[in-house]
């Protein structure tokens, strides 16, 4: 039960009523932490693809590493090419990549790829991170997408 | 004598108000005497606003992400997996006048979706004929210059009609 408090009468006669804009805000500060997502680092900002009744779905893969496929904002706007970068580190060539790749399964064999991959970019661009986990003997292809907004 | 009299009951009046005034001032007396207890919600509310303020400068309303996942051939990239049945081979090719536009077509059948919808709706046909299920194998076959959404897009299709096994060939 909630006690009404009365409003301070000033010398001047108008009064201040607090309540109903700590109700308000209590109300926001709920509704902002039930709402945020803490995005981690490791999901740089990108436009991901976006099918129709995507069947995309929403796993939380402990032991994974992210190769995130950008598109390099540098060159001209005709010609589509990707940078890649582990995470949030750096951007680095596919070889570098490769070889970081192979040290991480040697300590962890289980560990799991999720490529992030631009959805602007041409399919030979990610073909090629394909290829790579491919010749790295991972077996899995876990890709990036948006989750359909119905589920 | 009018006049003293109006004085007295004025007065008397003053006395009957004064009155009222003390005892509504030790009412109010005992009550704090008896309630020492006060909570100073100022501290709360210093509180709630940084929280609230904390909150609308770090949200971002951004759809969720998900993963769709498929077998790779591992060993060498570029060595095919042995299928033991005939494949569904899908093509998604860039449309020569608009680059981001793309045709859909499956070797050996005459179908031809012009969305990934259709073309799911097409993969469901292919499955209730004989000699093809869910397992039957399909290939994504998509040029190289195809947008990455369109491939993803395509996936997705084939996903939506039950494809058990989905790769993606040169």
């Amino acid at each position: 039960m909630r006690h009404e408090r009365k409003p301070r009468v000033t010398s001047s006669g108008i009064s201040f009523n607090a309540v109903p804009m700590v109700d308000v805000i209590f109300m926001l500060t709920i509704f902002f932490m039930l709402v945020s997502r803490f995005s981690s680092a490791e999901q740089i900002p990108m436009e991901l693809p976006k099918p129709e009744h995507s069947k995309a779905s929403l796993a939380k893969i402990p032991e994974r590493v992210i190769i995130n496929c950008r598109v390099n904002n540098l060159l001209s706007k005709e010609f589509v090419q990707a940078v890649y970068s582990i995470g949030p580190n750096q951007p680095e060539s596919l070889d570098v990549i490769a070889r970081r790749l192979a040290a991480m399964r040697h300590q962890s064999p289980n560990l799991k790829v999720i490529v992030r991959a631009d959805r602007r970019l041409p399919y030979a661009e990610v073909r090629e991170v394909m290829r790579m986990l491919a010749n790295n003997n991972i077996d899995m292809l876990n890709v990036v997408a948006h989750v359909d907004e119905e589920n | 004598m009018r006049d003293s009299a109006n004085l007295s009951s004025t007065s008397q009046r003053h006395d009957s108000v004064v009155a009222r005034v003390r005892a509504r001032r030790l009412r109010r007396s005992r009550k704090h005497q008896g309630s020492a207890i006060t909570m100073n919600i100022a501290p709360m509310i210093d509180m709630t606003f940084l929280l609230l303020i904390f909150f609308l400068v770090t949200t971002t309303f951004e759809r969720a992400e998900g993963i769709l996942a498929s077998k790779l051939p591992t060993n060498a990239g570029r060595h095919t997996a042995s299928l033991p049945l005939v494949p569904i081979v899908v093509r998604v090719q860039q449309a020569e006048n608009d680059g981001h536009a793309f045709t859909l077509s499956l070797d050996g059948f005459d179908a031809k979706p012009t969305t990934f919808a259709a073309l799911t709706a097409v993969l469901l046909n292919i499955q209730a004929q004989p000699g093809f299920d869910d397992e039957t194998p399909v290939v994504i076959v998509a040029d190289q210059d195809l947008q990455w959404d369109h491939v993803v897009a395509c996936w997705n299709a084939t996903l939506n009609a039950n494809c058990q096994r989905v790769a993606f060939g040169d």
